[in-house]
């Protein structure tokens, strides 16, 4: 076994994630980067839709750099604007909402827009929704990618940017008007969580071999759902490095970043 | 709004924010159907320079629409005119975008007389992969410039209902998220299903910014690769300026009329400026210019952490300023660098004919 880095232990498990004969909302980096690996190795038949307007591409110019990105566009089905993907979204032709954000919470709320309190004078503003917010409302399932740090995994969050199960009550989504059936998956580079069907709270699926359901706990600020039976996660093989390496992302645009610290 | 019929967002956010009435930041769907109706609909060459599109339209305190989508068929050369003409107190919408509101920053930062943000109504402010946007972070974290956070569909479905001539749109997100809190659409209880659904204002700007494809004399333009939202944009606004990579003949507009994404009354003014998204791409004719872009974002976060401005003064004199016309910004990008982009675009297939 090979030695693999954080974002390819996440690419892959976003990868493992994504069923065949689904259509995945893609967010920019890495969820593009588990949909084409997904695509090469285990569901040939999943498509994505990029929210600048295009459905199901052939990505033969090479991995998109941005979800924007002319290359995006390429030999798709389907190519419109914003106002056609989110509406085919909201009519149900999207299977996973694929996103990332600053910071989630246990009932899966994500947000992208700010750090601290006061929205017209913020610590820090970050770039906002895009298209996240719409994603993870009208979607069926949504999958978010987070690094797995306490400052990041919060008992709440400074601005709810993408809906998950709002405050955990059983009609919170039907009362905010939304579509899809909402958080699915969170996965990190030590741990993928999922979400408990009677408390929709955020529960410990599986984690990296090595680590314990207590190491993770540790680095999450509220309590998850550890259930007796957490499972290792599965870990890339050569090909599937392969594949992510020299294929998908051969220029290492995002599985070569250095992490801030 | 209701307790009843708004959603229950309050029992999870501690957020703080300034209640607002409701008010248009443009025209309102009345005033915007009123300049319309009063517009020449007739087949009127519509060829300008930049400079007098610009003149003729963009004035203090209007809210100014922005085409593309992050650093797709962004209009940049309207924006250079636009800097080179200054505005002040402008509101701004857009559903993301990257060098676009970022320029008109850093034209306010050197100099507020000339250029001006009041407001902006938006879903993204970045740059995705080059890195966050350092302008958008330093006007709002020192409280300079007001915002209103909607979806990129949100955005967009309020451009569609301006477009549509609607004064609002159902639309299925924001509710339930800090969104309903902040922003001007609100929650009502559908009258048909009984159930709660969220509305957004039409969006109609002052002044819509695009850049097209190609287009006719007329303004009746095609748009390959993404449309994001452009027709709808055009479409909203009580005046448009379209740049377009080519001007093409009517004729063949009328032996592909399905291939028109904007129709000729909604267009106000046509410029033919190759390269007119650069450093953005335009899908058939060139890729994004990546390395301008992380030159240029060093450039506003070298302001942002250091409060020097000299490196974005020499940038705006180097290739605004010191240029008459978007060609002459783009002999100094040079002839090599263009030729680069274009080549990987790889040829993408677009329709001239």
């Amino acid at each position: 076994m090979s030695e693999y880095t954080p974002f390819e232990m996440i690419a892959y498990t976003g990868s493992r994630v994504l069923e065949d004969e689904k259509i995945v909302f893609v967010g920019t980096g890495l969820p593009i980067i588990a949909a084409m690996h997904a695509q090469l190795t285990h569901a040939p038949n999943l498509y994505m839709i990029y929210e600048a307007g295009s459905m199901a591409p052939i990505l033969e110019m090479g991995m998109p750099l941005s979800v924007g990105d002319t290359r995006a566009a390429r030999k798709a089905c389907y190519l419109k604007g914003l106002c056609a993907v989110f509406e085919i979204t909201q009519r149900g032709y999207a299977d996973y909402a694929f996103i990332g954000g600053a910071q989630v919470d246990m009932y899966g709320n994500i947000c992208s827009t700010i750090e601290g309190h006061n929205y017209d004078k913020p610590n820090i503003r970050f770039p906002g929704s895009g298209g996240a917010g719409a994603m993870a409302a009208n979607c069926e399932k949504t999958i978010a990618i987070m690094a797995l740090e306490k400052r990041r995994f919060v008992k709440q969050l400074d601005f709810v940017t993408s809906i998950g199960f709002g405050d955990g009550s059983s009609d919170y989504r039907d009362k905010a008007g939304v579509m899809g059936s909402g958080p699915y998956r969170v996965i990190t580079n030590q741990a993928l969580f999922g979400f408990d069907q009677e408390t929709r709270r955020m529960k410990l699926l599986e984690v990296k071999p090595g680590r314990t359901p207590k190491d993770i706990q540790d680095l999450v600020d509220f309590e998850l759902i550890i259930p007796p039976d957490v499972k290792e996660m599965a870990e890339p093989t050569d090909e599937d490095l392969r594949l992510l390496r020299d294929v998908i992302d051969a220029e290492g645009y995002f599985l070569k970043r250095v992490i801030k610290k | 709004m209701t307790d009843n019929i708004s959603s229950k967002i309050k029992n999870i956010s501690t957020l703080e924010y300034k209640e607002k009435d409701f008010e248009y930041w443009g025209p309102s769907p009345d005033e915007a159907r009123k300049i319309m109706v009063n517009k020449s609909h007739g087949l009127l060459d519509k060829r300008h320079t930049l400079k007098d599109a610009v003149a003729k339209f963009i004035k203090d305190g209007i809210n100014i629409g922005i085409g593309g989508f992050v650093n797709t068929r962004i209009p940049v050369a309207i924006i250079h005119e636009i800097i080179r003409h200054g505005a002040k107190n402008l509101t701004l919408s857009f559903q993301s975008n990257s060098i676009c509101p970022e320029l008109l920053a850093g034209a306010m930062i050197l100099d507020p007389d000339r250029v001006s943000i009041k407001r902006v109504e938006l879903a993204w402010w970045g740059y995705e992969i080059i890195g966050i946007a350092p302008m958008v972070r330093y006007l709002t974290t020192n409280g300079i410039i007001e915002m209103d956070d909607y979806t990129n569909y949100g955005m967009s479905a309020r451009f569609k209902a301006a477009a549509m001539g609607i004064p609002f749109i159902p639309v299925r997100d924001h509710g339930g998220s800090d969104m309903e809190l902040i922003n001007r659409g609100k929650m009502i209880e559908c009258p048909f299903s009984g159930k709660n659904v969220y509305l957004l204002p039409a969006c109609h700007p002052d002044v819509g910014i695009v850049h097209t494809s190609a287009s006719d004399m007329y303004g009746n333009a095609r748009i390959f690769g993404a449309h994001c939202t452009c027709p709808e944009i055009a479409m909203a606004a009580t005046y448009t300026i379209m740049t377009t990579e080519k001007v093409i003949p009517t004729e063949n507009i009328r032996s592909y009329p399905n291939l028109t994404e904007i129709p000729y009354p909604a267009v106000d003014t046509v410029t033919e400026v190759p390269f007119g998204a650069t450093p953005g791409a335009s899908y058939g004719n060139y890729w994004f210019d990546m390395e301008h872009l992380k030159m240029f974002r060093g450039l506003c976060e070298d302001f942002r952490k250091t409060g020097n401005k000299e490196g974005l003064k020499k940038y705006y004199d180097e290739y605004i300023f010191s240029c008459q016309t978007f060609d002459e910004t783009l002999e100094k990008i040079g002839y090599k660098a263009l030729k680069n982009l274009k080549d990987m675009d790889g040829g993408q297939p677009i329709i001239l004919t």
